[in-house]
């Protein structure tokens, strides 16, 4: 039978990209628990509002919200709040010891020190608690009508314990502030004031978001979003990889803390806010496009692995004819054709239409780590199946000046997994950071990795073996993206929820 | 000899530790800790002592204090006869646990994968890194009877266990191992080489040949000594 998940006992960013269901705005904080009574009584109350993975009307059980709430926690919130030692200690030690003490590993040196992160991260042991919102915008003119009105509305909470939940200061603002209570983010709007689904680089985001068993999703969505088969098609992911509680791609249950009540449906979140130098990066791209053939656009798209202006796979429209008729062919589809040609490809050998380093071949290999060696391993992807991550992040501040890499924009990056250490840190380490396993040596992501001068990076755009043409290089890549801060978080359970709000959580 | 692969030598030793402690009664430290702790003192990268041994690949020092215990095997069907006798009596269950071993000493090992023949590399070791040498093995047992290159290939010869695996990131041909020297000169050539390469696309044929010619006058692919790597090097 079927993986069929307990969606009311699961909180909704797991099952959801928000984003994608039609809240464009979103509203992140941070909460310090100095009372634990107080803290567990407050979580009870926000339990009762906390959005699940339920399906909305009209054929759901309940109308869509105008906003959804959900809550995380850090190791230290857990502890604050009376977990068992017990259970504590059953924690994965990268969760216990947080991001900002991963930053060897996730490689955060440089403008990426946790020294430069925002203000509430300066004390991340006072980090306890993450809420987050995300809205609809009502057709009023106030776009943050609904995101206002859950905000005071857990805000109203925190004022009642009385001191017992205190809500942390310390984020940067857009307009020079230091000091705001919370994290503010929204999709983009284009030219026509449109939503869209863009990062302030211009690369359209989010496609390729795993599907696993239980999830509730068109089944055409598992082609280029699941796992490969040795037989060429494609099948949705263990649900162990993004819910604690299930059995995993190997056929095991993640690591977890005891009782299973408490992990099972949860999983693990991690939160960065990430900054974006968007002058670096176009000049960048400027200084480039003098020099490679093709021009600024596929240069763009040969860094990432999709075009900007909408996400077509470079892997099949690796030229400008090319591109052409696949535009032709999508703006005539249907959404579920469409779909299929964002998300349905595979990379080709060489690299000569989709580059080995570029950005979503890097973070997602779709089996080409096989190098063309059918058979390498037991399925294509069984180096790329165990290092999938759900994204559900959300960009922030808005960019007035492109010839400026000041002010706060950038990328509030969610990555949901079960495993942090093997999941998003690999990535960030082996994939984003280094190519080892690319065999591109110890070049980095050009979008992502921590590039410094006194060891530049590179990128080498592969020309189709059989054109005669050279490679081209990319060379002397600035830091495109810098850290601002973030953390790990434990996103339990509605289960979990109600028993770590009634302190009724025993591991015994 | 499984030693050998190619012109690549894998050696593999094992020196005892003597027993007992140095120091009087206010601080006391075990042989073995005390070599432990020199080792954790010595200096890495370019700095290491290993640097400046000739023809060296990889080495590597530890400290073996016993061998790992093994648990019983999951399912071995003697084991499984022996787990039903024990209804009759215990000392059947007994023998279904797994014997220890135990090793009869505290072990300096040191391996090392280098280019050519022992003898010669041991020789070129003791002259590079003598002092270190004795200051390593002072605790091992009859090490004091080592006094020059000689005795120490002797000393080595007596410690050295035969093993095959094999770590030297070497050409595919096992009879085509290239020295040390070229290995360091094969890894600057194509450090450089790509630099150029990304310095100087896009060049007309005529300019970017002649910047070629610049480049190998510069590089000197047929001089090994310099330009080139240098040992234990790690930055660029």
């Amino acid at each position: 039978m079927t993986q069929q998940l307990d969606l009311p006992d699961i909180q909704g960013n797991i099952i959801r990209a928000y984003g994608r269901f039609g809240f464009p705005k979103g509203r992140f904080f941070f909460l310090r628990i100095d009372d634990g009574k107080m803290g567990r009584d407050f979580v009870g109350t926000i339990t009762k509002k906390v959005t699940t993975s339920v399906s909305w009307g009209p054929d759901g059980i309940i109308p869509k919200p105008k906003a959804a709430i959900n809550i995380a926690f850090t190791y230290n919130g857990l502890k604050a709040l009376g977990l068992p030692r017990a259970s504590l200690v059953g924690f994965p030690q990268e969760f216990i010891m947080g991001m900002k003490e991963r930053k060897e590993i996730l490689g955060d040196n440089g403008p990426s020190d946790p020294i430069y992160w925002d203000k509430v991260w300066e004390k991340h042991e006072d980090v306890h608690v993450a809420i987050a919102i995300n809205a609809q915008t009502p057709e009023n003119g106030q776009p943050l009508e609904y995101v206002e009105e859950a905000y005071q509305w857990v805000k109203s909470q925190i004022d009642d314990s009385h001191g017992g939940v205190v809500l942390l200061p310390g984020h940067r603002g857009d307009d020079g502030q230091e000091d705001l209570p919370f994290q503010d983010a929204s999709i983009l709007y284009d030219d026509h004031g449109q939503p869209c689904a863009k990062e302030h680089f211009g690369y359209t985001d989010g496609i390729g978001d795993p599907v696993f068993e239980g999830q509730i999703t068109d089944e055409y969505r598992v082609a280029g979003r699941g796992k490969l088969t040795r037989e060429g098609g494609w099948a949705r992911l263990g649900t162990g990889e993004f819910l604690l509680g299930h059995p995993d791609e190997a056929h095991e249950y993640p690591k977890a803390p005891a009782p299973i009540l408490l992990s099972r449906n949860g999983t693990f979140m991690v939160y960065r806010k990430l900054h974006q130098n968007v002058a670096k990066f176009e000049s960048l791209l400027d200084a480039h496009a003098k020099s490679f053939p093709g021009g600024k656009e596929l240069l763009a798209a040969k860094l990432a692995g999709r075009w900007r202006d909408n996400g077509a796979p470079i892997v099949n429209t690796p030229d400008a004819a090319s591109k052409e008729a696949w535009d032709q062919r999508f703006a005539a589809a249907d959404p579920r054709t469409r779909d299929g040609m964002l998300a349905d490809f595979r990379f080709d050998l060489m690299g000569g239409k989709c580059p080995i380093g570029a950005h979503i071949r890097r973070i997602n290999p779709r089996g080409s780590l096989e190098f063309g060696q059918d058979g390498a391993y037991d399925t294509p992807g069984a180096l790329d199946d165990r290092r999938r991550i759900l994204r559900r992040g959300l960009p922030y501040g808005v960019v007035r000046d492109r010839g400026s890499d000041d002010g706060n924009h950038g990328v509030i990056f969610m990555a949901l997994n079960t495993s942090i250490e093997r999941q998003f840190e690999f990535v960030q380490q082996q994939w984003i950071n280094y190519a080892n396993d690319s065999k591109e040596g110890s070049d980095k992501d050009v979008l992502l990795g921590n590039h410094n001068a006194a060891a530049p990076s590179k990128m080498v755009i592969h020309a189709d073996p059989k054109s005669g043409q050279p490679p081209y290089f990319v060379s002397e890549i600035p830091r495109l993206v810098e850290t601002r801060g973030g953390d790990y978080f434990f996103i339990p359970s509605m289960t979990a929820l109600r028993m770590i709000a009634m302190g009724k959580v025993d591991p015994t | 000899m499984a030693n050998i692969s190619g012109k690549a030598y894998a050696l593999t030793v094992l020196s005892p530790i003597k027993k007992g402690c140095i120091g009087d009664t206010s601080y006391q430290i075990s042989y073995a800790d005390e070599v432990q702790s020199r080792l954790h003192g010595l200096r890495d990268c370019e700095d290491s002592p290993l640097a400046k041994v000739p023809q060296t690949y990889l080495a590597r020092f530890f400290i073996l204090d016993d061998v790992f215990y093994e648990s019983t095997p999951g399912c071995d069907p003697f084991c499984n006869l022996l787990d039903i006798l024990s209804i009759f009596q215990d000392r059947f269950r007994l023998l279904t646990l797994p014997r220890e071993d135990h090793l009869k000493s505290r072990y300096l090992v040191f391996s090392s994968n280098f280019h050519g023949d022992l003898e010669n590399y041991l020789r070129g070791m003791w002259s590079a890194i003598s002092a270190d040498i004795k200051n390593i093995w002072e605790h091992c047992v009859a090490f004091d009877k080592v006094q020059d290159a000689e005795g120490f290939i002797t000393y080595i010869k007596r410690c050295q266990l035969t093993a095959n695996l094999f770590f030297n990131g070497s050409t595919n041909d096992p009879l085509e191992d290239d020295s040390l020297e070229e290995q360091l000169k094969a890894l600057y050539l194509k450090q450089q080489f790509a630099k150029f390469a990304v310095s100087h696309q896009g060049l007309e044929a005529a300019e970017l040949q002649e910047a070629f010619r610049a480049f190998i006058d510069r590089v000197q692919p047929n001089q090994l000594a310099a330009p080139t790597w240098s040992p234990g090097q790690s930055i660029p």
